[in-house]
């Protein structure tokens, strides 16, 4: 144990990270001496090689790579699992292939990001508590709105929604772990070296990065080297994202136990399949518009810099071809855990079963063909707008089939009012404002007037807030006694509910009417006849924040001291409830052999898998099931 | 209640027994799957680059090719040497399907060679071209679009190198030879994707 | 078993008074939201179009929202869980044709009919003004706008926006380093200033008075700050204060102190 902590860990990590930052400094001057650019030490360039080089060292350090390259040396490899299952809360501090022990360090981390970003909102609406400087200059101003966005999307919506997968996925299917336990591991630890690094950008020379999540170029070319620490952490997030994409496609298409056809798959499988394909396909096309930056930023490239022929509104074509699909991204595992909630907690099958899983791919294929509507405005060619207005506008169709499937679910079902339903029933209502406001965006005329002011704010959050939020609660809430094998406590979960949807509409609602009044986004001062509607905001928001501190306190407390919870509290028909809570190291004993649909409730003695007691070779399991099938 | 009529859950036990055997549920293996769906992020993140080449070529206009002309000849050659390095590559492959060590050994070395040596030419090709990213929009798309594919040439030759020291510790054979096939198969994108970065940016 | 009562299928009755309460809802929430300050003055001519528009659109919406708030409420008082129930299922209904093919038709045809208005509305406020229009050269920079008018004196530089009233005026948009974006409120319009290219949108101001002009991309340390005003003249006065401005200065000089010309 302890020879394996000098092997690989935190020490070693530490030591590998300062040799990186050596490692850079020598190439920075080399490089620079070799080519005879003066002066031979500038600490920009120094500073950029580390943020890319650096984060490497640290995770061969923790010990990501230590398999890969004893395979890869051709050496003997033996897997003896030492490094799978958490025994004490100190294993949840290294290089796990647990995809439980994973998934948890992935919920961990983004809630501790979430917090950041949040804290960064309560600074942003405390200046925007009225008109003119409260007490951070404006491009402090800009830093705090900028990291919060980057935070919460980047590190938190899209991070956590693979955490939960991460956890609940392969137990779903039936799946012993994830098809690449190393690879998952890399991809979470890569996480915390993004969101580190985002923060740390407070500390650079000329502030954080200020360009907004969005970071349009010029104005990211030309910002001081905080934007750096943006451009290089998206890198980090972004391949993180990707490998858990290809994780989640090739578990799911491979491992699926036997009985487990694509149509008894639980829509949470189903969302994360649509997800993970969104992530695969556009998420190189955000590491494409940040390395682009980077060259213009670091090697004088062209690419943006209209003087030298560049093009500047391809930024903006490059980055909406990934950012629009990151919203489905941030959305449709959500859409996911709220239809196992509602299955589960209405006591009825889902409802169009068929027609929720094509509505999540039908949302994929036209998430690809709408990314221009967030540029109506900005002076692309005009004949572009419409067909993308038409195609953004359709999105409604799938979306709408899938709020009236829910609500067509909750139909004569039996509604247990618990914390993960409140959460879930708030979406539906919550979202659909959201969405609706989408929609009114969609309209070109409409767009043209409220494109860049508060309306749009308004939308991010209902979308973002009472949308994914809303989910993640429910999600969190429904899965949390069999991730600790402790119960929750209901009343807390109850008044967080209240408090947050409560104050989140007094916070939010307002934003749509000073939008199309005429206040823009992104300032830290506007104009008097904004001032009472943003002093309501501001004190609404701060008791939004207040409130994910109860949450927080649920959380901790039930975890260490919680009542046990059963293996199935929920009387849940989904295979993660059908194994003790927490699950065992290796999830089953044998796999699971699938002989129904996932959500048949109130069909007489329905099942949907079948567990097998201990059964010491497993081969027995896939020629088992092949008789349960055909019974 | 119907959900009591599932079994009781399966008891929590720590014996150290592994992991049960996942059910293979698609015939594809799952790491050569793997290596598809990367390839799949690899060509938009090309895409991507060729977005800009679009954007800055065709809709703003920037003057096509940069500089004074590209030297389309060499670059043939260099075609020439990548795509035989498929070759080789698939003949690697074959061997060890075969299990004839020998053929496995030249074929690798030679690919991993060609490999170099493809990326050699295309480094002196940017010492001489006479002109950098900072002369143009054009130049940069130019470097941005060869540069890319450089540094998959340069990924491409180290996952060949794994393979190399494998293969040369005996450690690929008929029935254990992904260690060569998934490199293989990034190999060959590589190659692939050169052919249409020369078109684009050489001939077209 | 309890609840018998509660746990039939809704009669028509029920239907009936659920369909009422919506009407009611959407009515009263459609009249709450219409009769809230929206927009700010009309100072064009497209103002009004677009302020119509908005007012469609939330009659269209509200309905939306209340449809499908009434339905979860309703089912949430109708179908909770009572005591005694908890072992209790619902019906194993797995869906109906009918019902999914109804809530796929309804959106795409409401769909179908706002994108058709909204494409005739784009068409309309944006077809060029018959007559031959004012060209005002607009210039975007950290972080002010300067603006160039041609009057019969000349080319007249200011920071500060002239027009005449009931005369239409094309902005011809330029920036000299990032992205900004031109928005009077007032007329409703928007487009941004972006670097290499000219981008434009021609306006008719209906109203006299002095109105915002925002900067509404994020263009940097300043952007909240970069607002100036348009002042709408009759002809008469247009005509003095440019003459007035070209003769201060010497046409083609700057004016206004603070123009970055
Ligand atoms: C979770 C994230 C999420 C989701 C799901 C959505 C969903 C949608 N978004 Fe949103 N959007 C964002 C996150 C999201 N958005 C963000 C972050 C931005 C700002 C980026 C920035 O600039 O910083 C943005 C900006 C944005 C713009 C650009 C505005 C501008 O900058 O000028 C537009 C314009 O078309 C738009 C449209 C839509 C539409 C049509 C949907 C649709 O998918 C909504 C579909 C859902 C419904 C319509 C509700 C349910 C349907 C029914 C109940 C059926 C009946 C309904 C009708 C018939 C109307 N969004
Ligand atoms: C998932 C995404 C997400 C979430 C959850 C939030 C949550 C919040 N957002 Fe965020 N927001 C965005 C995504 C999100 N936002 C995006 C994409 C933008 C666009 C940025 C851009 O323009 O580039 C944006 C922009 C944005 C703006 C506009 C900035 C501007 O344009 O000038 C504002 C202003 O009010 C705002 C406010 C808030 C508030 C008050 C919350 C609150 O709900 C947060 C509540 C949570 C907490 C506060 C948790 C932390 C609590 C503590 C740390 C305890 C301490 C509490 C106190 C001190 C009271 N957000
Ligand atoms: Cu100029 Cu914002
Ligand atoms: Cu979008």
């Amino acid at each position: 144990m302890t020879a394996k902590l000098r092997q690989a860990g935190w020490y070693r990590a530490l030591a590998f990270t300062i040799l990186g930052v050596a490692v850079c400094l020598g190439l920075s001057t080399g490089l620079r001496a070799a080519f005879d650019v003066t002066p031979v030490y500038d600490g920009e360039s120094v500073l950029q090689i580390s943020l890319l080089m650096v984060p490497l060292f640290f995770l061969g350090g923790i010990g990501c790579f230590d398999y890969w390259l004893r395979w890869a040396s051709g050496r003997k490899v033996v897997d003896d699992h030492a490094d799978h299952g958490a025994k004490s809360w100190r294993d949840y501090f290294k290089v796990n292939t647990d995809h439980k022990v994973i998934g948890i360090q992935y919920i961990c981390v983004s809630f501790f990001f979430m917090f950041m970003g949040g804290l960064m909102a309560m600074i942003v609406r405390a200046e925007l508590a009225a008109p003119g400087r409260q007490f951070i200059d404006p491009n402090t101003f800009n830093g705090a709105f900028s990291v919060h966005a980057t935070l919460m999307i980047f590190l938190f919506v899209i991070p956590i929604f693979a955490g939960i997968a991460n956890y609940v996925l392969p137990l779903m299917i039936g799946a012993p772990d994830m098809a690449f336990p190393r690879l998952n591991a890399l991809s979470f630890w890569m996480l915390p070296v993004a969101g580190v690094m985002m923060m740390l950008s407070f500390l650079a020379p000329g502030g954080s990065f200020a360009a907004g999540w969005t970071a349009y170029a010029p104005l990211s070319v030309d910002a001081p080297i905080g934007q750096a620490f943006f451009t290089i952490a998206v890198q980090f997030a972004g391949a993180s994202s990707i490998a858990t994409a290809l994780n989640f496609l090739v578990t799911i298409i491979t491992m699926r136990a036997p009985g487990m056809t694509f149509f008894r798959m639980p829509l949470l499988v189903w969302a994360n399949f649509s997800t993970s394909l969104l992530v695969v396909i556009a998420t190189p096309f955000v590491a494409a518009s940040q390395f682009m930056v980077l060259l213009d930023r670091a090697l004088g490239f062209n690419f943006f810099n209209a003087a030298g022929g560049g093009d500047v509104l391809m930024y903006q074509h490059v980055f909406w071809f990934y950012s629009h699909p990151a919203v489905y991204i941030m959305m449709l595992p959500g859409f996911g855990i709220i239809s196992e909630v509602i299955a589960t907690r209405a006591r009825k099958p889902i409802f169009g079963y068929r027609m929720m899983a094509f509505s999540l791919l039908a949302i994929v294929v036209l998430g690809f063909t709408v990314w221009a509507h967030h540029m109506f405005v900005s002076g692309m060619s005009n004949w572009i707008r419409i067909p993308m207005m038409v195609t953004t506008a359709i999105i409604a169709v799938p979306t709408g089939i899938k709020i009236f499937s829910w609500i067509a679910t909750l139909w004569r079902g039996v509604l247990k009012m618990d914390t993960p339903m409140l959460w879930a029933l708030g979406f539906i209502s919550m979202f659909t404002v959201g969405g609706i406001s989408g929609v009114m965006l969609a309209m070109v005329p409409l767009d043209i007037h409220v494109s860049d002011t508060y309306f749009i704010v308004a939308h991010i959050h209902y979308v973002l807030f009472g949308g994914s939020l809303f989910t993640i609660f429910a999600g969190i809430y429904f899965w949390f006694p069999k991730m600790t094998g402790r119960m929750f406590n209901e009343r807390l979960g109850k008044i967080h509910f209240w408090l947050t949807f409560v104050f989140f509409n007094i916070t939010f609602l307002p934003m749509h009417l000073i939008g199309v009044q005429g206040m823009p986004r992104r300032v830290s001062d506007y104009a008097e006849e904004f001032a009472t509607w943003n002093a309501i905001i501001s004190v609404a928001s701060f008791v939004v924040g207040l409130s994910s501190l109860i949450f927080l306190y649920n959380m901790i407390v039930s975890w260490r001291s919680g009542p046990k919870a059963p293996s199935n509290p929920w009387n849940s028909l989904t295979i993660e409830w059908q194994v003790s809570s927490p699950p065992p190291i290796f999830n089953f004993d044998a796999i699971p052999s699938v002989v129904g649909g996932p959500y048949e409730y109130g069909v007489p003695g329905a099942v949907h898998a079948v567990l097998k007691d201990s059964t010491p070779e497993p081969v027995t399991a896939g020629a088992g099931s092949g008789a349960e099938r055909s019974a | 209640m119907e959900a009591a009529s599932v079994p009781s859950p399966a008891a929590h036990d720590d014996h150290d027994h592994g992991p049960p055997v996942a059910n293979q549920s698609s015939r594809v293996n799952s790491e050569v799957l793997g290596m598809l769906l990367f390839i799949i992020s690899e060509i938009m993140l090309f895409g991507a680059f060729f977005t800009a080449y679009f954007f800055i070529r065709v809709v703003s206009k920037d003057a096509w090719p940069p500089g004074d002309g590209l030297p389309v000849a060499i670059a043939a050659i260099n075609t020439a040497i990548l795509l035989s390095s498929s070759v080789t590559m698939h003949w690697t492959d074959v061997s060890a399907k075969r299990d004839n060590q020998l053929a496995m050994k030249v074929g690798i070395v030679t690919t991993f060679l060609l490999g170099l040596t493809f990326l050699f030419i295309q480094i002196n090709e940017y010492l001489n071209i006479g002109f950098t990213p900072e002369t143009s929009a054009s130049a940069s798309v130019f470097f941005g679009l060869t540069g890319l594919h450089g540094a998959h040439v340069v990924i491409g030759l180290l996952l060949l190198w794994m393979s190399t020291v494998r293969i040369f510790k005996g450690k690929v054979g008929p029935d254990h030879h992904r260690g060569l096939e998934v490199p293989g198969i990034y190999w060959h994108f590589v190659d692939a994707m050169w052919i249409v970065v020369f078109t684009t940016v050489y001939i077209l | 078993m309890t609840g018998e009562t509660h746990r039939g299928a809704v009669t028509a009755k029920t239907w009936l008074a659920l369909i009422v309460i919506m009407i009611i809802a959407s009515v009263v929430g459609i009249v709450i939201v219409l009769l809230l300050p929206w927009f700010p003055e009309q100072g064009s001519t497209v103002a009004p179009k677009i302020d119509t528009f908005w007012d469609v659109l939330i009659v269209v919406s509200v309905p939306v929202f209340v449809a499908v708030t009434t339905m979860v409420l309703f089912s949430v008082w109708r179908w909770r869980q009572r005591p005694g129930e908890e072992d209790l299922d619902g019906p194993p209904i797995h869906g109906s044709t009918k019902l999914e093919v109804i809530w796929t038709i309804v959106p795409t045809v409401i769909i179908a009919a706002l994108t058709t208005y909204a494409v005739i509305l784009l068409v309309d406020i944006e077809a060029a003004p018959a007559k031959q229009t004012r060209v005002v050269q607009v210039n975007g920079a950290q972080f002010a706008w300067d603006f160039a008018t041609p009057t019969d004196a000349g080319i007249v530089k200011s920071n500060r926006l002239y027009l005449p009233i009931n005369e239409p005026v094309k902005f011809n948009i330029r920036s000299k380093d990032v992205i900004h974006s031109f928005w009077v409120p007032a007329f409703r319009l928007k487009v941004d200033a972006v670097p290499g290219i000219t981008t434009s949108y021609a306006i008719t101001p209906t109203k006299l008075g002095t109105f915002d002009i925002v900067c509404a991309e994020l263009c940097g340390l300043g952007h909240a700050y970069m607002r100036q005003t348009v002042t709408v003249l009759s002809q008469a006065r247009y005509q003095a204060v440019m003459a007035g401005i070209a003769k201060s200065s010497g046409v083609g000089a700057a004016t206004l102190p603070g123009s970055s010309t």
